[in-house]
């Protein structure tokens, strides 16, 4: 399975907040039954950017500035996914977003210069086992620190949950 | 090249000898801890995994605080039950029931909380172990990979180095240092993924639930983690706790590699607000003094222990709050509430006409308290932002046990120097 995503490019600037921003606090308070991902959906980045909910497309990306989604509960990361987006490439954010974006499947990266490479609208490559993001507007590029084999795993399982199953799966099939 | 303390706790949970800053690793961790909000989701995926127990249970710590009075509205009840109902079919020890305290603390008061230990936990605040030299990797609900296996991948932090020098002025509190550190950090990312170390010549005075305080606010500086260098009377504390569990003391390396360093002088500090709805607008409380509050509470894992609650009852004995103020106070644990009652904190908080909620989470999210339209509160809860509390058209000031407590006899936000300086 590759581990290139290519895509649009929807920009954002530094310090948006997740639960304060991305969506809103009072969609991260149930967790007894699964996500309302219609409604995660409907609320993501609105109050960033009008048009976004409208016009982004399956398979676009999100590139952003620092602390990006600081202040996330895992409601974040999918409803960023629902929308259609397909990779985060950010100058920087906390580890903690990063495990749970990725453990629904989303893949973030940190890639210090990213703001300066690419802007709104231009395609983006970006590869996760090399840390390779380039601009394909311009064929600029820069280089970023890669994810582990562990980490390209549970992305490509679909999410932890899966990964897991098949962790666990094969431990069993192992041990007889 | 040195190691930092959170190396080494990282090296020795992934059987190496040594770990460097940015690099991944798989570890196993000694404790993994969690709490209800969590469980039906992670009971629901345990179930799709295919496992009905957990992988060891030994290392798992369950603590039911975010809702510890099961309230009509909410289907977290149905998690208390749950996880009771869990605990009694397979065995596990740990379980922590409502009431019991915020995990932070039942970390802490349990004696699981021991130097050189890597607990696993799902929220950034949990950064609260490192003050018995713990190291807190915050997970989120991913707490499932521990909860049916035994280990998991984590980043290895760089390490900021954070100083304190001198001692707290008169009206001042460890609360007012974490508001100035997430004024100078929380716009930079000076501190993503990062571990910050707390170090100097002030840390010794400071109190064990102070020290807690502080690298309970870590996290709103956009670090992942923050521990503390474990001293003599972390290890009486620890040692009267740990029921013989073994633990071992780490200290950074005189080499270690700081990625960041910088130093705060406690004595030039003076009480703060935070305005919502950023952590970074921290302002000196007399910018926002006069503001009418609706509500006033002392709570939450960075204000919630025995000192805090001496430092409100400090201000409220035989005062009253204001009569259009609703003031809730949360003690974070059963221990924290006996202590209280002995030292008579409880007399003194009824007889100013503040409600004594049970130990948990509370008011902090707006689960008990809500907040309506237009409603202003001051608090020394962990967040300020829009609909936290409730509604999201409310106002969320953040400062410390002395501000909240003032504010709450004055009916607005106050320098709580004033009323402090009445009784000395």
């Amino acid at each position: 399975m590759t581990t290139q995503v290519r895509g649009r490019v929807w920009k954002f600037g530094d310090n948006i907040s997740g639960d304060n921003g991305i969506i809103e606090f009072g969609m991260v308070r149930d967790y007894t039954k699964p996500y309302d991902e219609k409604a995660l959906a409907e609320t993501c980045f609105k109050r960033i950017r009008l048009e976004f909910r409208s016009q982004v497309k399956e398979g676009d990306i999100v590139v952003a500035g620092r602390n990006f989604a600081h202040h996330n509960h895992p409601q974040v990361g999918v409803a960023i996914k629902a929308c259609g987006i397909r990779a985060i490439v950010v100058e920087s954010t906390d580890t903690s977003f990063v495990r749970k974006s990725l453990n629904v499947g989303l893949p973030v990266l940190i890639a210090p210069g990213i703001t300066r490479l690419i802007a709104d609208g231009e395609q983006l490559e970006v590869d996760f086992a090399t840390g390779a993001v380039r601009n394909a507007t311009s064929g600029t590029s820069l280089a970023s620190k890669p994810y582990s084999a562990r980490m390209i795993a549970i992305w490509q399982s679909g999410g932890l949950v899966e990964y897991l199953r098949q962790t666990v799966d094969a431990a069993r099939v192992a041990a007889q | 090249m040195g190691q930092t303390m959170a190396q080494k706790i990282l090296a020795r949970a992934a059987g190496k000898s040594a770990v460097d800053p940015g690099e991944y690793v798989t570890v196993s961790p000694d404790y993994t801890c969690g709490h209800e909000i969590f469980w039906l989701m992670n009971k629901r995926n345990m179930d799709k995994i295919g496992v009905d127990r957990f992988a060891r249970p030994d290392k798992v710590l369950m603590v039911i605080d975010h809702t510890t009075q099961a309230a009509l509205g909410s289907a977290y009840h149905e998690a208390h039950k749950s996880l009771r109902d869990f605990a009694k079919r397979t065995g596990f020890e740990n379980f922590f029931g409502a009431g019991t305290g915020l995990r932070h603390l039942v970390l802490a008061e349990r004696g699981f909380a021991r130097p050189g230990l890597l607990i696993f936990s799902d929220e950034g605040n949990i950064a609260t172990v490192g003050a018995f030299g713990a190291l807190n990797v915050h997970l989120s609900w991913e707490v499932l990979a521990t909860l049916v296996g035994d280990e998991n991948w984590v980043l290895v932090p760089k390490t900021i180095k954070i100083d304190l020098d001198g001692k707290l002025g008169f009206g001042v509190l460890p609360r007012d240092l974490v508001q100035v550190v997430n004024r100078d950090f929380a716009t930079t990312d000076v501190m993503a993924q990062g571990c910050v170390e707390y170090g100097g010549s002030a840390i010794a005075e400071l109190s064990l639930d102070d020290r807690q305080t502080i690298l309970a606010g870590a996290y709103h500086a956009g670090a992942d983690t923050a521990i503390m260098a474990v001293d003599a009377k972390v290890l009486a504390y620890v040692e009267a706790r740990a029921q013989g569990r073994p633990y071992r003391v780490v200290a950074s390396d005189a080499d270690a590699p700081y990625a960041h360093s910088a130093r705060y002088d406690l004595g030039a500090l003076a009480p703060k607000v935070t305005v919502p709805p950023e952590m970074a607008s921290v302002v000196d409380v007399g910018e926002v003094a006069g503001l009418a509050v609706d509500q006033a509470t002392i709570g939450s894992c960075a204000a919630n222990r025995l000192d805090d609650l001496r430092a409100a009852a400090r201000i409220l004995k035989g005062r009253k709050v204001a009569r259009h103020v609703t003031m809730y106070i949360s003690p974070g644990s059963q221990e924290v509430i006996a202590g209280a009652a002995r030292e008579g904190l409880l007399e003194i908080f009824a007889d100013a006409g503040a409600t004594v909620l049970g130990p948990g989470c509370n008011t902090c999210w707006g689960y008990l308290g809500t907040l309506n339209d237009g409603e202003v509160s001051i608090s020394t809860h962990q967040h300020n932002y829009h609909g936290r509390n409730g509604s999201r058209e409310a106002k969320v000031y953040l400062g410390g046990p002395y501000v909240v407590a003032a504010s709450a006899v004055a009916g607005k936000i106050v320098d709580p120097r004033e009323l402090l300086a009445e009784r000395t």
